[in-house]
């Protein structure tokens, strides 16, 4: 009875030791590099593979509305204007300008530009791309933020040189969160559809971009994307481009499964670990999103503005990026923008931690005795509890509540809360319009009102935007915790990554601008 | 037997009303993921937010969204499903494939293989065999199927590289002959079959081992011992066949629950089933999809059990004879 039983538990703990070990991973020099810089007599298709997710059909209205979602659909369609690491720059259009009234922007566009099926791209499509999807927008079909209310009029030029598109007010960021973003979809296979967002054939992804779709595998989360070699920019550098659901990113570039992924905040671990491998090259980035914790003014006592300042100056923020984020992320700044961004405001209290003055503070308002509830997601279950720790030292009990994220969000929605921690992403352009939906300040809505009013002159604008952040660092609708790390490990080759200013589109962080595959 | 499937009839009913409620009581609704705060900043208005609501028919009276819900099922069509931007069927039927595959074969193989050691076990009652085959049995059901699929991985695809690291078909296998193909979604499939086998043939064998135990204790086993039938002609043709019943009700029972596939062989080996797509739809609250879902595996598991019931009634003459 004894030995098979000692033989089989021998047998278990071997298999465990074994898997368990630590060893070298030797890369396996059968499989050949994806990626060859020398492509020139070789017949074999270059390749990137990246790690990736299912993020929705491609089409403008079926991509999930996450950043990587966008990044998918921007491969396949152009907008008029694009940016690369210093801003802004031409695309579909030549030139542009706006009217002194900040009412009219005109497009000079390229006339170079054909569409997959090889029909030209006209200044009538653009024309059409924005009337159709401001239309759309007004039927609740498209569930991406593009102001497209705010759109008057979308014109082509009778010479078809040139657009004009009309905004019903002088909105300031629209050359980033429209022109630069809104992707130019063909006429003549959109103008009969009245259902856009069922439309998942293949011509809903026929654009003008530098890739084509070849295969998307919802269950998968894979995308194929075959070079569009009559790219008006010239053809990609590569010729099929892969994204595909991995379980494990490190693991999987170790066994160079794939040539790329992303890392952010804790994951520095993973990304620690590449740093001595020769194969890699890993790119930092910076970050534009944010975790909050936001407190609930319509409750007394977080309705005063000492006793929201006292609960700031009784957390320890470094304690917090170092246990709960291991150092992948910096503590935050307090007017919500990162100083990765242009709009960052570095003269604003940083509230470092000073419990006799959050004892004042308290005792000041009268708030003790003060026992509150704190939710959050699952995610973010180590900064909650080291908040509830930190205010117990200032006399203030704190129970934690951990809730799935839709109902997180919802309860935020709903007010329902007293403290709730979660975070949020792109915020570049500088994108502050609500910091909180529970938090209405009326010196704040004049300040971001005005701003908007100033599309051509940027010091205005930046001095409001800064009104803004010190305003929300003093009132503190919200105490912004930490600012994620965020790094790229790849391997070199034809392509490389680079990270987009401010941000693709209105803040998307991830280095996957389709201009890496065409330099 | 007609009352039987009329009873299966309300249940599914039953089932589908309670399925299209269910989903509508938890706090949420389908519009929360489209715009959460965690994502990007899709700063969508209240009259945009509306125009949403009104456009995937959410605003409408819940009598008529149940009656639409109802009628779309019998028709087929389970509806839209908002998180996905496709038809809740093609959602289902793109993963249902891959969740028939990797569990349909686990299935197979684990009861055949339980059947087997199961047989073995018995046969060799209280002999060193019989003991290594429940201890192990037990011993590898122990483990959670997901540290199972980890140290497989760990072992072969990591350690040893004989097999891929996660999914369902590598993205080198583009463009591949059909031949290839196979060779590829077969490699893929071998260690999450792996790891569901080894977690699950510990049962399959216990229960045979024990309802044969019972069986070879019978009266008519001595008999036939007695008038000389050879061993092996005993086990096969009188004794596993009776002591099969409890194996046949399990089985069925589990083939039923093949529609809800494995969550966590699913995570763990990022494969693309049907399981992970129930957990995501409950976490997204996207109605048409827990609905399109739920019914799926509810009729396979109803029809599953009416299978189990016709076929013991073929099995079991007992069952045949009307009751005295």
């Amino acid at each position: 009875m004894r030995a098979p039983l000692i033989a089989l538990t021998a047998l278990l703990l071997t298999t465990v030791l074994v898997a368990c070990a630590p060893g070298s991973l030797q890369p396996d020099a059968t499989i050949p590099p994806t990626v060859q810089p020398d492509a020139a007599d070789q017949k074999v298709p270059t390749r990137y593979i990246a790690s990736g997710d299912d993020w929705g059909f491609p089409s403008p209205f079926a991509f999930y509305q996450r950043g990587p979602g966008y990044i998918r659909m921007s491969y396949l369609f152009d907008t008029l204007v694009w940016k690369d690491e210093a801003g802004t720059i031409p695309w579909l259009a030549e030139s542009w300008n706006v009217a002194d009234d900040g009412m009219t922007w005109t497009f000079v566009l390229r006339q170079d530009v054909i569409w997959h099926d090889g029909q030209p791209l006209t200044a009538e499509d653009v024309a059409f791309s924005y009337v159709y999807l401001a239309a759309a927008f007004d039927s609740g079909m498209v569930k991406w933020g593009w102001p497209l209310d705010k759109v008057a009029f979308a014109q082509a030029s009778d010479d078809g040189r040139s657009v004009q598109i009309g905004i019903i007010e002088p909105t300031a960021g629209l050359l980033t969160d429209l022109f630069g973003s809104l992707p130019i979809i063909p006429r003549h296979v959109w103008e009969d559809v009245e259902d856009p967002v069922k439309m998942l054939e293949n011509q809903a992804v026929m654009g003008s971009g530098p890739f084509k779709l070849q295969e998307y595998s919802k269950e998968q989360g894979r995308y194929v994307f075959h070079a569009n070699s009559d790219y008006f920019l010239g053809a990609p550098n590569v010729d099929e481009l892969v994204f595909v659901r991995v379980q494990d990113a490190s693991l999987a570039l170790m066994s160079e499964e794939i040539d790329e992924s992303s890392f952010t905040g804790k994951q520095i671990v993973a990304v620690d670990a590449f740093r001595e491998d020769k194969r890699f090259e890993i790119l930092e980035g910076p970050n534009y999103w944010t975790l909050k914790l936001y407190y609930n003014p319509e409750r007394s006592p977080l309705d005063r503005r000492q006793v929201r300042q006292a609960i700031a100056f009784a957390v320890d923020r470094p304690e917090i990026v170092a246990k709960a984020q291991l150092g992948g992320a910096i503590v935050a700044s307090t007017g919500l923008l990162s100083p990765g961004t242009i709009w960052h405001n570095p003269d604003l209290p940083t509230y470092d931690r000073d419990l006799a003055k959050s004892r004042s503070l308290l005792s000041d308002a009268n708030a003790l005795p003060l026992a509150l509830e704190l939710v959050t997601t699952a995610t973010y279950e180590r900064e909650a509890e080291l908040i509830a720790l930190q205010l117990a030292d200032v006399g203030i009990e704190v129970t934690v509540k951990i809730g799935d994220r839709t109902t997180v969000d919802a309860l935020l929605n709903d007010g329902d809360f007293d403290l709730l921690v979660t975070g949020h992403g792109g915020m570049a352009n500088p994108d502050l319009d609500t910091p909180s939906p529970v938090w209405h300040n009326a010196a704040y809505q004049t300040a971001y009102e005005e701003s908007l009013l100033a599309v051509t002159d940027e010091a205005k604008r930046q001095s409001l935007v800064w009104q803004m952040q010190e305003i929300i660092a003093e009132e503190l609708p919200v105490l912004a915790l930490w600012h994620p790390l965020m790094w790229d490990v790849y391997r070199p080759g034809v392509v490389k990554p680079f990270y987009t200013m401010e941000g693709v589109d209105g803040g998307i962080p991830l280095p996957a601008n389709k201009l890496m595959f065409l330099r | 037997m007609i009352n039987k499937l009329l009873q299966y009839g309300l249940t599914i009913w039953a089932v589908l009303t309670l399925n299209f409620f269910l989903p509508r009581m938890i706090p949420g609704n389908p519009l929360a993921q489209l715009d959460t705060v965690e994502g990007l900043p899709v700063a969508l208005s209240q009259e945009q937010r509306d125009q949403i609501i009104a456009y995937y028919g959410l605003d409408q009276p819940l009598h008529t969204q149940y009656f639409q819900y109802m009628r779309g099922l019998v028709n087929g069509d389970l509806g839209w499903s908002i998180s996905y931007n496709a038809p809740v069927s093609d959602v289902l039927v793109g993963r249902l494939k891959w969740t028939l595959l990797v569990v349909g074969a686990a299935t197979v193989l684990y009861v055949l293989l339980g059947i087997l050691l199961g047989g073995i076990s018995a046969w060799h009652h209280h002999r060193p065999v019989d003991r290594i085959i429940l201890i192990g049995g037990s011993a590898l059901g122990s483990l959670p199927s997901f540290f199972m699929g980890m140290l497989l991985v760990m072992l072969f695809a990591v350690r040893l590289r004989w097999l891929p690291l996660s999914g369902a078909r590598s993205a080198q296998s583009l463009g591949a002959t059909g031949g290839a193909t196979v060779r590829d979604v077969v490699r893929h499939m071998i260690l999450p079959v792996l790891a569901l086998v080894l977690t699950s043939v510990g049962q399959v064998a216990y229960l045979t081992r024990n309802a044969l135990l019972q069986v070879l204790g019978q009266g008519y086993i001595t008999a036939a011992r007695a008038k000389g039938l050879r061993e092996r002609s005993l086990l096969m043709r009188h004794a596993l066949p009776n002591a099969l019943l409890p194996v046949v009700a399990f089985v069925a029972m589990r083939l039923g629950f093949i529609a809800m596939g494995a969550v966590m062989i699913e995570t763990t080996f990022a494969y693309p089933g049907i399981g992970l797509a129930i957990v995501q739809a409950s976490t997204s609250r996207d109605y048409a999809m827990l609905q399109g879902a739920f019914a799926v595996v509810t009729v396979s598991i109803i029809v599953a059990n009416i299978v189990g019931d016709l076929l013991q009634y073929v099995i079991d003459p007992r069952l045949r004879r009307p009751i005295q």
